[in-house]
């Protein structure tokens, strides 16, 4: 095979829908298990001392029945905490310290995931490929959501470029990243209205950075989709999920 | 930025030690914080110095334990009187901070404090 023929267009554009594809699966899948694997194997079952009531033992139930007063109080069908314990937890909880924040990163990060999977010419490929028949959002739907994601990143870098708090501690990582994370997304933007004439170099710059996007996800800053679930869920804490009971 | 350093009195192979105690957790801890800046209010040294970001709990994350990882260990007196102000001055390891990724911060800052300790480089109550 000629040098010129593996650099021209043709070849190119081949190599990038082809190939490509399958690769950034395999690293994407290889290095989020491994990752996983890698997690799990510093963290270490810690034993866990458990306070139970009773003479001798740290929490005496005479001794701290004081701090349940309230809730002898509440009538029967109202034993759990009640509406402004849930009010008050809200409140002191990062939705309500940073209301708009939470419902920007919440929505971004969703539909970062969600809509690619949901999109019709994604499942259309799919399914031409393997017969896959995979339920599709409607195009205008996928479309406004597309927006919505481009509208969330910007949202990002406003905050990253004009907040004091943020800009402290930005980095050219930063950037660098969140612009990944946009570029499917622009470009199938722009690839889908046919925005420019040429299709085709939009088409594969979306398909590119799409590979490179899933390829980066265990080894770079986007680790955090793992280190969240994995720490959240393992790690004891108070601010852990279900009953973590591991330790570094 | 670009000063000169002098590095008397700092013994780097000794940072750098400590340092590979908790290689995995800060390298992780390090990479994975998404610089969201959503720990900022939890801290109420923060809130209480009319929210400063020089208060917030990622910055004196990145600035001590990542400064000291990004370098190598390779800091002079200057470097570590800085983190000593950070990691003392404006932490109390009250470990309050929430990390919406669940970041172990005050385990990070008190690192942090290990090495500045072992460096000679503390707070002096009693002469300052």
């Amino acid at each position: 095979m000629a040098l010129s023929h593996i650099f021209s267009w043709t070849f190119m554009y081949d190599f990038i829908r082809g190939p490509m594809v399958w690769i950034s699966f395999i690293i994407f899948f290889c290095g989020v298990v491994f990752q996983v694997l890698r997690f799990m194997s510093l963290l270490k079952e810690q034993p866990v001392k458990k306070f139970e009531p009773g003479p001798g033992n740290i929490i005496h139930s005479q001794t701290v029945s004081h701090l349940k007063g309230d809730r002898v109080k509440t009538r029967w069908f109202k034993k759990g905490p009640d509406k402004k314990d849930w009010m008050v937890w809200l409140k002191l909880s990062i939705a309500g310290v940073n209301p708009f924040m939470t419902i920007v990163t919440t929505i971004f990060h969703v539909l970062l995931i969600g809509v690619p999977v949901f999109v019709l010419g994604h499942n259309i490929l799919l399914d031409n490929a393997f017969g896959i028949s995979m339920v599709s959002l409607p195009e205008n739907v996928s479309d406004f959501l597309t927006g919505v994601v481009i509208f969330c990143t910007l949202i990002f870098l406003f905050r990253r470029l004009f907040l004091e708090r943020v800009k402290m501690i930005t980095s050219y990582e930063d950037y660098l990243f969140l612009s990944l994370a946009a570029a499917p997304f622009v470009t199938g933007y722009l690839a889908y209205h046919q925005v420019f004439s040429n299709y085709k170099l939009l088409i594969s710059l979306h398909i590119l950075s799409g590979e490179l996007l899933l390829m980066a996800v265990p080894f770079t800053k986007f680790i955090h989709m793992i280190y969240m679930i994995i720490v959240r869920f393992n790690v004891a804490g108070e601010y852990s999920f279900g009953n973590a009971r591991k330790n570094w | 930025m670009f000063r000169k350093k002098n590095t008397a009195g700092v013994n780097s192979n000794e940072i750098r030690a400590i340092l590979d105690e908790k290689k995995a957790k800060m390298k992780l801890s390090l990479k994975a914080c998404a610089h969201c800046s959503l720990c900022a209010e939890s801290c109420f040294l923060f809130m209480g110095h009319n929210k400063d970001p020089k208060y917030m709990p990622s910055y004196k994350f990145l600035n001590s334990v990542g400064v000291l990882y990004k370098k190598k260990g390779n800091v002079d007196k200057l470097d570590l009187g800085e983190m000593r102000d950070l990691v003392w001055e404006r932490c109390v390891l009250c470990t309050r901070c929430y990390c919406p990724i669940g970041i172990d911060i005050p385990d990070m800052l008190a690192l942090a404090r290990r090495i500045c300790r072992s460096q000679g480089v503390y707070p002096q109550y009693d002469r300052e």
